[in-house]
């Protein structure tokens, strides 16, 4: 891609809209990115997103660096060392940002082949953003990447225009948002805790749980060095981190699944419930590409073993994984479980509604979605249900769902507000625009404070 | 037994004649003040719990060092969960085949992009800088209706001591329910209601009319430090803790180093191995 020294002039003349928006949910782990276009009908559905690791990697055992899409076609995943640009949910590294984009961009394999000055941007950001902050996002996006128009937004209120989960309410039609939603983003860097209406946000009322994807991964790495040392293994941990946590459904569930995991005491053996307890075959990355789970074999004891697997006769690390799996989950409910003096979920859900007036608690109560990488965790839902309901008063409706896809909801929000012209026309700010009114004006223009 | 709080000490006694006087001994058993008034006779132990309660207590201010200590401790396990594992910092690598004008386009185009791509500010200084600029001037950039600076000093007291004020609805301070969870029945006096829509037969509380609702949605964005959820109200039960080498629940306390195990199998593997009296 041979460019010039100065970012190219847009071939579209002033006030016309580039026809392909790009749509960037951009995360601390992953970005979700993918086009939709107001010209066509064709509605958005998840496979127009790709998820892209917003990470560049470096393989100690094969020397390579991988940046953003390429970490899918690593071989090995072992003692990969991660640099994420993004920290708790802002992008401070642009350095490592921008490789990650135009790699992205590029049309090569795995790309997205954009141009960006022919794209309109769609970039989404967490909120109470330091100022400093979003204005280097929008110098770099003009600046350095030459988009043409571009529209900088919570994440969470793209969600608004997202089909709503609730099999109640009339499924919105494409370009309008909901009016009413409470979004529990329970991302990578921590959980944010959104209230929209009419798709924006109430900013008085947003509250951040520090707890997230990463302190859970975190956590359970420090668990299972207990017996096998995985603290550099961010990947393989990550991936049993998926496959085998769920979380408790209640705190008297916790007590009793915390009973048939324990080993018991020098009198008193015990039997581990191997329903719970499972073994956790590490790949190797020559013949075990994933790692697998399987029940508890109660051979095995010590928790670790490097063992010759009858059926194929090759050598397999296993681990045992017991009340991990749900302990780690609890940090979501409980921080106070690793002395972290916030209140769980439930408790900062119901901050944010109390610092609401009182007519609308009941509206937000009642229209809760979950979005984001933790919210995959099963039983996470029942749990906050479950939660909600008993710390409210015993009238008030309590309603919480989980989107479809928690990873892509707030792409295809945005995928779906992208289709109406005349939000683009709205919200979009185009570069001429920034040059001539400065950044000051283009900040407040996104914090929704100048109409057009 | 020495340490005892009895001594022998030989009192004033008379013996005044009676008829019947029994031989006694020549003593009495006399209490006298404890070891702790007697630092004399306090040979120290090394055992940190008995010398806690053996030297008159602890002074407030050892109690502040031990729960000063135990926190950075917390504070330094919290730090490390939050860590990204990026120890080696891993290098971009160039682009093969790279343009002639390669430096520009690795460094940036515009001053203002270089200016940003090589800046090496972590999240925690841009952080603290809006903290200092806010401080400084009062209000954040871009805001445009600002408090006055000298109105109020900045408040000292960290976030989650602060009390809730009243008359903030649509201010930057956050105003978490401190009151703990309350049934959301109990009104709160904070915006004034619109009865006259919204009102129906099962007495919901009124919707507020469209210019709160504008407030509302005008107020500014909270700091980074304000959005977070503050900590529980006091009266909750002790935060639970469970054991260091199996992740049962805790049920005894190392002396040495204040971990908690649940059994005795589980407390021997601490003490060969992660008590803190291998590295101390």
């Amino acid at each position: 891609m041979a460019k010039p020294k100065n970012v190219p002039a847009s071939t579209l003349s002033t006030g016309d809209l580039a026809s392909r928006t790009l749509i960037l949910d951009n995360g601390a782990h992953t970005i979700k990115a993918g086009y939709s276009s107001h010209l066509d009908n064709h509605a958005p559905n998840h496979q127009d997103c790709t998820i892209i690791p917003n990470c560049i990697a470096r393989s100690t055992r094969d020397k390579r660096t991988y940046i953003g899409p390429e970490l899918t076609t690593c071989l090995d995943y072992g003692e990969l060392a991660y640099r994420r640009p993004v920290e708790k949910g802002y992008v401070v590294n642009w350095e490592g940002e921008k490789a990650i984009w135009e790699r992205s961009f590029s049309s090569e394999e795995g790309g997205l082949g954009c141009e960006p000055a022919e794209t309109n941007l769609i970039l989404t950001e967490q909120p109470n953003a330091p100022v400093t902050l979003q204005r280097w996002t929008d110098e770099m996006v003009f600046e350095e990447f030459g988009f043409g128009a571009y529209y900088r937004t919570i994440g969470a209120s793209l969600n608004a225009w997202a089909p709503s989960p609730f099999p109640s309410t009339a499924d919105s039609v494409s370009g309008l948002p909901v009016e009413c939603l409470l979004v529990v983003d329970a991302g990578y860097s921590h959980t944010t805790i959104t209230p929209l209406y009419h798709g924006r946000p109430l900013h008085s009322a947003i509250r951040r749980l520090d707890v997230g994807g990463k302190v859970l991964t975190n956590r359970l790495k420090d668990c299972i060095s207990r017996t096998f040392d995985v603290h550099r293994e961010d990947h393989i941990v990550s991936e049993i981190k998926e496959d085998v946590c769920y979380v408790s459904p209640s705190p008297s569930a916790f007590a009793a699944d915390l009973e048939r995991t324990w080993k018991g005491g020098r009198y008193d053996a015990r039997e581990l419930d191997t329903t719970v307890v499972v073994d956790y075959v590490l790949p190797d990355y020559e013949h075990i590409k994933r790692g697998y789970h399987r029940p508890h074999d109660a051979k095995i004891k010590g928790g670790r073993v490097l063992r010759v697997d009858e059926e194929t006769g090759r050598r397999e690390h296993v681990v045992t994984v017991g009340n991990e799996r749900f302990t780690v989950p609890e940090l979501l409910f409980t921080p106070s479980d690793i002395g972290m003096s916030q209140p769980g979920l439930c408790g900062v859900i119901l901050q944010s509604i109390h610092s609401l007036p009182e007519g609308l608690r009941q509206v937000f109560l009642a229209n809760i979605i979950v979005v984001g990488g933790s919210g995959l965790l099963p039983g996470f839902v029942e749990r906050l249900d479950a939660e909600l309901r008993g710390a409210v008063d015993e009238d008030l409706v309590v309603r919480v769902a989980r989107a479809e896809d928690p990873l892509k909801n707030s792409w295809l929000g945005g995928a779906r507000m992208a289709q109406d012209e005349g939000n683009l026309r709205q919200r979009l700010v185009t570069r001429a625009e920034w040059m001539e009114h400065g950044e000051g004006w283009v900040r407040r223009r996104f914090a929704g404070k100048i109409g057009r | 037994m020495a340490t005892g709080p009895l001594r022998f000490r030989t009192p004033h006694i008379e013996e005044l004649p009676t008829a019947q006087s029994r031989q006694s001994a020549g003593f009495a058993w006399v209490p006298v003040s404890g070891a702790q008034d007697d630092p004399a006779k306090n040979w120290g132990t090394t055992n940190r719990k008995r010398q806690r309660q053996s030297t008159g207590g602890q002074t407030d201010q050892q109690k502040e060092a031990v729960s000063a200590r135990q926190q950075r401790e917390v504070e330094r396990r919290i730090k490390d969960l939050n860590s990204d594992n990026s120890k080696e910092t891993v290098e971009i690598p160039k682009k093969p085949g790279q343009q002639p004008s390669g430096g520009a386009f690795k460094i940036g185009k515009t001053s203002g992009t270089k200016k940003i791509m090589s800046s090496g500010k972590s999240l925690q200084h841009h952080l603290e800088d809006e903290q200092a600029e806010i401080d400084r001037t009062g209000r954040r950039e871009g805001e445009v209706d600002a408090p006055a600076p000298n109105a109020q000093r900045a408040s000292k007291t960290p976030l989650h001591r602060r009390k809730p004020r009243e008359d903030s609805s649509a201010s930057n301070s956050p105003a978490p329910a401190v009151s703990s969870m309350p049934p959301p029945a109990i009104p709160r006096e904070v915006v004034q209601l619109d009865d006259s829509d919204g009102d129906e037969e099962s007495q919901l509380p009124g919707l507020p009319s469209a210019a709160e609702m504008e407030a509302l949605l005008n107020a500014p964005p909270l700091t980074y430090a304000q959005a977070r959820a503050s900590s529980p109200p006091p009266g909750l039960p002790p935060p639970r803790r469970f054991c260091e080498t199996c992740g049962y629940w805790g049920r005894a306390r190392c002396l040495k180093c204040g971990a908690m195990t649940c059994s005795v199998v589980c407390k021997d593997e601490h003490d060969q191995s992660k008590c803190l009296k291998m590295y101390a």
